[in-house]
């Protein structure tokens, strides 16, 4: 193994450890789909496929729901869209990192971009240099196999396994997300930035509002722009 | 059919994140629109992160006797002091679990 292509396995490696807390978060989900969409009528190839080419959790959960109701492909499809909105706003922020790289990096790094790959790509050299996207390429890589792991638990082990979901591994996201979130409140902007984001998203989940989680984000980057610009702050 | 709907959505989802990080995309980010999106990291974080805390069956859930709000609440006060991943899961979880059982 040559030097840099050791060096390129450590950064995969170092990805796959920081990724580890929110794979196993998602352990209960990831069963619960799979033994949902067996219970619902799905072959078990179908079921591993949403995992393996749609991958994203609340999407798949939705959706299989739906198919097995005979939705029309329309409703389907806008719902699958509407969920998945968020993520124009991950390309968004990662465009100027990203746009630039080759084509394979791209297109892998856009198939796994999922809430908490972006999670991982606050860092401001995130994507920058060769090391940082192996990084990228074993949190998001191993992400991929641990939630295809556990659709396939969910698929063979099916309804003989309790309801996980109840037991409160959801907790491991939410503290996660503290441990990113809290070091990057750094200014009054991005401290106003995080309240607005607080206070609207529990507002818009208690509405049950579709798109709360898109709205609630751009709601929250406009309180810190305004609040930033209101400093004469740094744009 | 139930296959071709599979494709279909893969397609959606892998437009959706993918579609910004194409350079070719007629879309140059100006200054103003880049120190927005400054902020998308946090903001988007802290909208999944509170809703896990404070909303349980579509209810709001500020009782003392909710595990997430102890939990949270360490994890805040343990990222804070530390600045450390493993300290802040360890500890929330640690409140979270003494809390709630």
């Amino acid at each position: 193994m040559s030097v840099s292509s050791r060096g390129f396995a450590k950064a995969a490696g170092k990805g796959v450890v920081d990724m580890l807390p929110l794979s196993l978060a998602v352990l209960p989900w990831g069963i619960l789909f799979g033994s949902l969409a067996v219970q619902r009528g799905f072959s078990w190839l179908e079921a591993q496929l949403f995992s393996g080419i749609i991958f994203g959790g609340a999407v798949q959960i939705v959706t299989v729901e739906l198919i097995a109701d005979n939705a029309s492909l329309l409703t389907v499809l806008f719902s699958a869209f509407v969920i998945s909105s968020r993520h124009f706003l991950y390309g968004l922020s990662l465009r100027e990192r990203l746009s630039p790289k080759p084509l394979r990096w791209r297109l892998g790094m856009g198939f796994l971009l999922t809430d908490e790959l972006f999670a991982l790509s606050g860092h401001r050299r995130a994507y920058q240099s060769k090391f940082r996207l192996y990084y990228a390429l074993g949190a998001g890589g191993s992400f991929y196999l641990a939630w295809n792991l556990w659709t396939f638990i969910g698929i063979v082990a099916g309804a003989s396994l309790p309801d996980l979901t109840e037991l409160g591994l959801d907790f491991a996201i939410a503290a996660t997300f503290i441990a990113l979130v809290v070091p990057e409140i750094k200014s009054l902007p991005t401290l106003v930035s995080v309240m607005v984001a607080a206070c609207s998203a529990v507002l818009f989940s208690l509405w049950q509002f579709e798109l709360g989680l898109v709205c609630a984000a751009l709601l929250a980057m406009f309180a810190g722009y305004l609040t930033g610009k209101m400093q004469g702050g740094a744009a | 059919m139930t296959l071709l709907t599979i494709f279909l959505l893969a397609c959606i989802t892998f437009f959706t994140r993918y579609l910004f990080l194409e350079g070719r995309l007629p879309i140059r980010l100006g200054p103003n629109l880049k120190y927005l999106l400054s902020f998308s990291g946090p903001a988007v974080l802290t909208a999944i992160t509170v809703p896990i805390l404070f909303v349980h069956d579509q209810q709001l859930d500020i009782a003392m006797t909710n595990p997430y709000l102890w939990g949270g609440l360490a994890a805040v006060a343990a990222a804070y002091k530390t600045r450390s991943v493993y300290w802040t899961i360890s500890l929330g979880l640690l409140l979270f679990v003494l809390t709630g059982y």
